[in-house]
């Protein structure tokens, strides 16, 4: 597991006013790896997440994704971007555009892909995702496990390196939750990169290879599913572990 | 969980009350207006044709200077209140202070003293006929209000949509013109239809920079006739018939744009 990082954290600060939501935080992240990252509300896993791809600008440290350093000022984070697919807890899908619209409009524009070609792409990744009766209706029509579905398949639309998910499942009923699950899974067999924060444990134990947890703004225990549910050394760890299990 | 709609409704100038277009009822306020209106009209016509049907007869030439006027300035005032708006929300500090500058100054002075200072002002550099430099002095005038309705617009879209376009890799001018402002157009259309409604009422205020909108050509019939009341009779019945009709039209297209809603 120790080949080149594709995603480097070194020593990452991020403040809001006076809160510290990132206090040195060093994370490496290999190609093709599973991380899954816990920790209490507030802890600081969003703001982690979302430092990846400069959704949140750090105030002290270095990124490196694919080689590229975000945090530098020459850095095109728009390509950087585009290998970077991200997953929010409430979809964000485009409300104005049909879901095959949702799908083919970033690759199309940024990649100047013609329209048959995205299309052809979208409809494969939408069949992957089990939802590929609803191209062409718009996302208000769908329900929210479909619409996170869609919202994964648009990311993988651009063909990305590493996928990025924010409690990809907290928005959902219940009885959605497996379906979105089930793609994820799917996706990590597949070798893909991942990087999701979520409050699924059961997920976390069959797909992650590492779990990280963090609280106040640090990591403050790391290990597979394993050392993590069987033999936790944090007090704080067992703590979070035994109020969620 | 579906995704939260925001329901706004933006009114920067007091356009008209635009009729909801969920409302079944024939018997509205609209219908009731537009009907004593129209048959005031009508009525006044047939009734006593000397003077109201000369009256009538004079002023289609002065109703559309008030159109010219009027289209022109909304369509002038778009590409400004976008400007303004984005600028107002720009996170650039003088892009920023230059626009809310302009919307501060132009909220501040009466609507006829600006008119007459901007086109005396525009006089003082070039020569323009008065139908266009009182076009310009009543964009400059509504863009700041326009800008608000955009700023107001822009505003009410999730920012989950940005962060969504700008993690597909869309750089901000994208995000903007292909996520936000498509959606914005929902929350900016309407009110944009309602200050084409104000503007339509309060380009009767450049008539007193000699253009022969609506209400000018009342006044010149009036100051030959000397029928002061009827003729103004006349001209406010006829804004009341034009402005209701817009307002149906406003909301007819307010309609039409929920078209991705469930
Ligand atoms: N834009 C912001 N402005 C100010 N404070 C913020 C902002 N975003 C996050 N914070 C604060 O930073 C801290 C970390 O937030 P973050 O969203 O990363 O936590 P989290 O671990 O994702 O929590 P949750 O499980 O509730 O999503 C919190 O205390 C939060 O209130
Ligand atoms: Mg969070």
């Amino acid at each position: 597991m120790t080949t080149n990082p594709i995603i480097q954290v070194e020593n990452v600060y991020k403040f809001f006013g006076q809160l510290t939501a990132l206090n040195d935080v060093s994370l490496n992240i290999s190609s093709g790896e599973k991380v899954v990252i816990l920790g209490p509300s507030g802890s600081g896993k969003s703001t982690l997440l979302r430092s990846i791809n400069r959704l949140e600008k750090i105030d002290k440290g270095h990124i490196i994704v694919d080689g590229q350093n975000i945090t530098a000022p020459e850095c095109n984070i728009n390509t950087v971007r585009q290998e970077l697919g991200m997953v929010f807890q409430s979809f964000n899908l485009f409300p104005h555009k049909t879901v095959l619209g949702n799908l083919v409009m970033a690759p199309m524009r940024l990649k100047k892909m013609p329209k048959e070609e995205a299309e052809a792409i979208a409809l494969e990744l939408l069949k992957k995702v089990g939802i590929s009766d609803k191209a062409h209706v718009y996302p208000a029509k769908l329900s929210g496990g479909q619409q996170q579905r869609v919202a994964i398949a648009r990311a993988l639309a651009m063909n990305p390196k590493i996928m990025l998910f924010d409690e990809p499942t907290s928005a959902l009923d219940p009885e959605m939750i497996g379906e979105v699950l089930d793609v994820m899974t799917s996706l990590a067999k597949e070798g893909m990169t991942m990087v999701c924060v979520t409050h699924e444990m059961g997920f976390a134990r069959e797909v992650a290879d590492r779990l990280v947890f963090m609280d106040h703004g640090e990591i403050i225990e790391e290990g597979t599913p394993e050392e993590f549910f069987t033999n936790p050394k944090h007090p704080r760890l067992k703590q979070f572990l035994e109020q969620i299990l | 969980m579906s995704v939260e709609k925001k329901e706004v409704r933006i009114a920067v100038t007091d356009g008209m009350l635009i009729p909801s277009g969920k409302d079944k009822n024939v018997i509205t306020a609209w219908s009731i207006s537009l009907i004593f209106a129209i048959c005031s009209i009508i009525y006044l016509c047939v009734k006593n044709p000397d003077p109201y049907l000369d009256i009538l007869k004079f002023l289609p030439d002065g109703i559309l200077v008030t159109f010219q006027v009027t289209i022109s300035a909304i369509l002038l005032t778009i590409p400004i209140g976008l400007a303004t708006g984005m600028g107002r929300l720009s996170e650039n500090r003088i892009i920023n202070l230059v626009a809310s500058t302009y919307v501060e100054i132009i909220r501040g002075i009466p609507l006829l003293v600006q008119l007459f200072f901007i086109y005396y002002a525009i006089g003082e550099f070039v020569q323009l006929p008065d139908l266009t430099a009182a076009i310009i002095a009543m964009s400059v005038c509504y863009g700041a209000y326009m800008g608000e309705v955009f700023r107001a617009g822009i505003d009410a879209v999730d920012s989950g949509q940005a962060e969504a376009a700008r993690s597909l890799g869309f750089n901000k001018t994208e995000t903007m013109f292909m996520v936000i402002l498509p959606q914005a157009w929902r929350t900016i259309l309407p009110p944009v239809g309602n200050e084409f409604i104000a503007l339509l009422k309060d380009s009767s205020l450049v008539s007193i920079l000699a253009v022969s909108e609506l209400l000018r050509r009342g006044r010149e019939y009036a100051s030959v006739t000397f029928n002061y009341f009827e003729c103004y009779l006349m001209v406010a019945l006829i804004y009341l018939v034009i402005t209701l009709l817009l307002s149906k039209a406003v909301s007819i297209m307010e309609n039409k744009l929920n078209y991705y809603d469930d």
